[in-house]
């Protein structure tokens, strides 16, 4: 699946290092790894391997202890969750998080990028100076809504959705927020398998459309079936990295999943 | 100097009676996860569960105690009766903050209705004053100082040395966590309510009998400090507490000599003020800060 | 009507537009954003004191009343003062009390500024009078005007109508448009909005603010009609009143907030006024509190949402008509 201009060069994302200490339990110990444009990178690993930590740390929702984290070059170690996320590294969570009582239009409107009536001025100015940028972000999320199969909930309120659909919004806000990177963490958790096929499909022809995106998962069939490369992490640590056909022949990661 | 010692003496009866209040506040928020507003009013009601009490000519300390049951058994009732069916249904944490105070106010306001906003007094011990090296107490000092140092010392032994303790300093932590070891946090939680109920039961007391004379509003009137109390030893750290109790006791108490005894909340304030802009989740708290990122 | 009658109706309308004012501000924090800000009436009480110092000018060494500077600033100028120091001050409490706090400590912080806040003007006897307070505050253009003083009741309605307009439109402006969602959007996750963008640090303080600003603007017409104001107006229940109304009429809804204001503070309180006094002193102002306690809890458990519930806002098509709600239906079976 790797495409010949995949450069070698300095990754998307940048991970030197990385270490996160809770009270004494050391979840990351030292981990590096780089991300590179047009893939999907998969963070794979038994409970408790730093895997969901290591996103939490990459999206800004906690810092690291030590080490650093460089986005196209620029170093965003300190930079907050929402910063990072106005420079397109855009999450999903793991435990649903859909705005419960906003629309499910509303939901995705939210997440759309620099609206003139985001800012207080832009606000203030009233509807007139921000009504047609929104109406393009309406469409836009129309439009993803049509992608989703999700266009008949657009009036329902997020909170009354079923827990497959609230998995999807998530996925479409993500991708409502224009990101050059997504970080996925685990998007089918939950979900029942026909819906998993189905989110599993939307990521195939978003990924041939050239998103990049790092996605924590456990199903070792999908990960197979979307990433290139896989990551695997084991106690904190990157145990190795390679596509799923030569990690399946390594001892030490059969080992780790064995003994985790 | 002069006025230092006797402030420290004061000190040291005020951190008592802050310990008390401090560690169940702390506990109770800790364990149960429910910011309980109605404390305050809840302990100037034990205050006067005891005046009942103590109106059929009983000895003081049966009276103390009768304020420590009230503090239990009504916590436990308004938790079961109030606070968790709100929960069962559904009510979100902001909504819960506006039951709490909502059972604050009526509380507050129905011993108002009640005995009316006058003046009461919890009396029993002759004022006989005692000196102890350079301190002088009167004897009601020495018995609040008594009940301060007697139920922090229980409170350490059951946090250390029993099962039910160990679980209610695991849900404290983790409460999902400790769910998932088997804990049944449910049962934690009832007791939980009992005891930082009867702490609550026992300072409110505890409070009335170190003043001249209280009104209905004098458990409330508490509530500042008890928080700074709570949150400088950090939430649902009894420990902490009681070294925050002996802080802004003594330091409120030092304060109100050198300078005015209006400012003893103000000192207080400046203290929770500090420690918010410092570590938001309290000095001693070095634990407590992990488990909301593992959460 | 009698003109005693009209003196009552009159006044009614002036405390209805002061709480109609105070629950927009309120909403605005709570409703929209999540606030649990406990403090709020501190912000409307710094708005009171602030308009009164500015219309009583300088006291002199002995004047029945002492406070901190004083001025004797024309009309309008009082009461943009007002909303201002109610804004400062929110900023300088938010910089504290916001600080990514969970939020029932960032209640418990807003309780505690609230019983600081009396404590010291209470014993800062300097400051703004301790606890007899300021009385004597000027009538805003009762000089220039020369009516009667019904005809001067009246003129304050239409002034006060008119200022409620403003912050009205303040309000929807702000909650209406993609910033509004933004803070419902926050009041509902946080992590999530940061995680798509939203500063929610900066949403946080900017409902703060404003609320605080707008409460600032309905003390300055409280205390420019009522002329005295004290510590006893401003204890930490007083809070709690609108958050009732809020509860009542209808939280994250504007029209709620109003009808809110009608019903708890106006309504409400104004109907226990004419009952017999029974009771010993303080009984029936202790019943009311009760039965503002129990109100909410009813309202909690019962009707959560309110009298006016939130809006569901839905969002036209481009093509098909503007009010046609159902077209999400059609759109299904559309290629």
């Amino acid at each position: 699946m790797s495409s010949p201009q995949a450069a070698e060069a300095e990754g998307l994302i940048v991970v030197r290092g990385l270490e996160q200490n809770f009270g004494g339990v050391r979840a990351v110990a030292g981990v590096s790894f780089s991300i590179e444009k047009g893939r999907i990178t998969g963070l794979i690993g038994p409970n408790g391997a730093g895997k969901s930590t290591t996103l939490d740390m990459i999206a800004g929702a906690t810092r690291p202890s030590a080490g650093t984290i460089s986005f196209q070059g620029r170093d965003i170690t300190r930079l907050a969750a929402y910063q990072r996320a106005r420079l397109g590294i855009v999450r999903t969570f793991q435990s649903s998080s859909e705005f419960a009582r906003l629309t499910v239009m509303e939901n995705l409107l939210v997440a759309a990028p620099r609206l003139r009536g985001e800012r207080l001025v832009g606000a203030l100015l009233g509807r007139w100076y921000w009504r047609e940028e929104e109406q393009l972000a309406v469409e836009r999320a129309r439009e993803l809504l049509r992608r989703f199969e999700m266009t008949a909930k657009e009036d329902e309120y997020a909170g009354d959705l079923s827990g497959g659909q609230k998995r999807l919004l998530e996925i479409m806000r993500g991708l409502m927020a224009e990101p050059e990177v997504l970080l996925l963490d685990e998007p089918m958790a939950g979900v029942n398998p026909s819906l998993a096929r189905r989110i599993e499909t939307y990521l195939l022809e978003l990924h041939h459309s050239g998103l990049t995106a790092i996605m924590v998962e456990h199903e070792l069939g999908t990960v197979e079936r979307l990433c290139d490369p896989v990551i695997v992490m084991a106690e904190g640590r990157v145990l190795r990295q390679g596509t799923m056909p030569e990690l399946r022949r390594s001892r030490e990661v059969l080992d780790a999943y064995l003994i985790g | 100097m002069n006025l230092l010692l006797p402030a420290l003496g004061f000190g040291v009866v005020t951190a008592s009676i802050l310990a008390l209040a401090g560690v169940g506040f702390s506990l109770q928020f800790g364990v149960t996860n429910i910011l309980n507003l109605a404390y305050g009013s809840i302990m100037t009601s034990a205050a006067f569960a005891a005046l009942l009490v103590s109106q059929r000519g009983v000895n003081l300390w049966i009276a103390v105690a009768a304020g420590g049951a009230f503090g239990a058994v009504f916590s436990v009732a308004l938790n079961r009766v109030v606070y968790t069916p709100f929960i069962r249904r559904g009510t979100k944490l902001f909504g819960m903050i506006i039951v709490t105070i909502s059972v604050a106010l009526v509380i507050q306001y129905g011993i108002q209705a009640i005995w009316g906003a006058s003046f009461f007094s919890l009396e029993g011990l002759h004022a006989s004053a005692i000196q102890l090296g350079p301190f002088v107490f009167t004897t009601t000092q020495l018995g609040i100082l008594g009940i301060g140092v007697g139920a922090m010392i229980a409170v350490h032994a059951l946090l250390r040395y029993t099962t039910l303790g160990k679980s209610m300093r695991a849900t404290a932590t983790n409460a999902v966590l400790a769910r998932n070891c088997g804990i049944a946090t449910d049962r934690v939680i009832d007791i939980a309510w009992a005891i930082s109920g009867g702490l609550c039961g026992l300072a409110g007391v505890a409070l009335v009998i170190n003043v001249t004379a209280f009104t209905d509003t004098t458990g409330s009137d508490l509530l500042v400090p008890i928080i700074a109390v709570a949150v400088l030893g950090g939430i649902g750290q009894a420990y902490g507490a009681m070294l925050g109790a002996l802080i802004i006791g003594i330091t409120s108490e030092i304060a109100a000599a050198l300078i005015s005894p209006d400012y003893k909340d103000v000192v207080a304030f400046v203290i929770l003020i500090l420690v918010l802009l410092v570590r938001p989740k309290g000095i001693f708290s070095e634990i407590a800060s992990g488990k909301e990122v593992a959460a | 009507m009698s003109s005693a009658w009209q003196f009552y109706i009159s006044s009614v309308l002036i405390y209805l537009g002061v709480d109609i004012m105070a629950c927009w501000g309120l909403n605005l924090q709570f409703g929209y954003a999540g606030l649990v800000n406990f403090s709020f009436i501190v912000f409307q009480a710094a708005g009171a004191y602030t308009a009164a110092v500015l219309t009583l000018g300088r006291p002199g060494p002995a004047s029945i009343q002492q406070y901190l500077g004083g001025a004797h600033w024309p009309f309008p100028l009082p009461v943009l003062a007002a909303g201002a120091v109610g804004a400062l001050l929110a900023a300088g409490v938010g910089a504290i009390g916001l600080r990514r706090l969970r939020s029932d400590y960032e209640a418990m912080v807003m309780l505690v500024v609230s019983l600081i806040a009396t404590s010291i003007a209470t014993n800062q006897t300097n400051l703004v009078n301790g606890a007899n307070g300021l009385d004597l505050v000027p009538k805003p253009l009762a000089g220039v005007l020369h009516v009667s003083a019904l005809s001067y009741q009246w003129f304050y309605v239409a002034m006060t109508a008119v200022v409620c307009v403003l912050v009205f439109l303040l309000v929807t402006l702000i909650t209406g448009s993609p910033l509004g969602r933004s803070l419902r959007a926050m009041r509902e996750n946080e992590r999530a909005a940061a995680a798509l963008g939203r500063n929610v640090t900066g949403l946080r303080m900017l409902a703060f603010v404003v609320g605080g600003g707008i409460a600032g603007i309905s003390g300055a017409i409280l205390v420019m009609f009522i002329s005295a104001w004290s510590p006893g107006s401003w204890l930490y229940p007083e809070t709690f009143v609108f958050f009732t109304a809020l509860i009542v009429g209808g939280s994250g809804n504007n029209m709620g907030a109003v009808v809110g204001a009608v019903l708890v503070p106006v309504a409400f309180l104004e109907a226990t006024r004419f009952l017999p006094q029974f009771g010993p002193p303080g009984f029936i102002d202790a019943v009311q509190w009760i039965a503002i306690g129990l109100l909410a809890l009813v309202f909690l458990w019962f009707w959560p949402r309110g009298v006016v519930p939130e809006r569901r806002r839905r969002f036209p098509r481009a093509r098909s008509q503007p009010a046609a709600t159902g077209g999400g239906r059609l759109e299904q079976n559309s290629p």
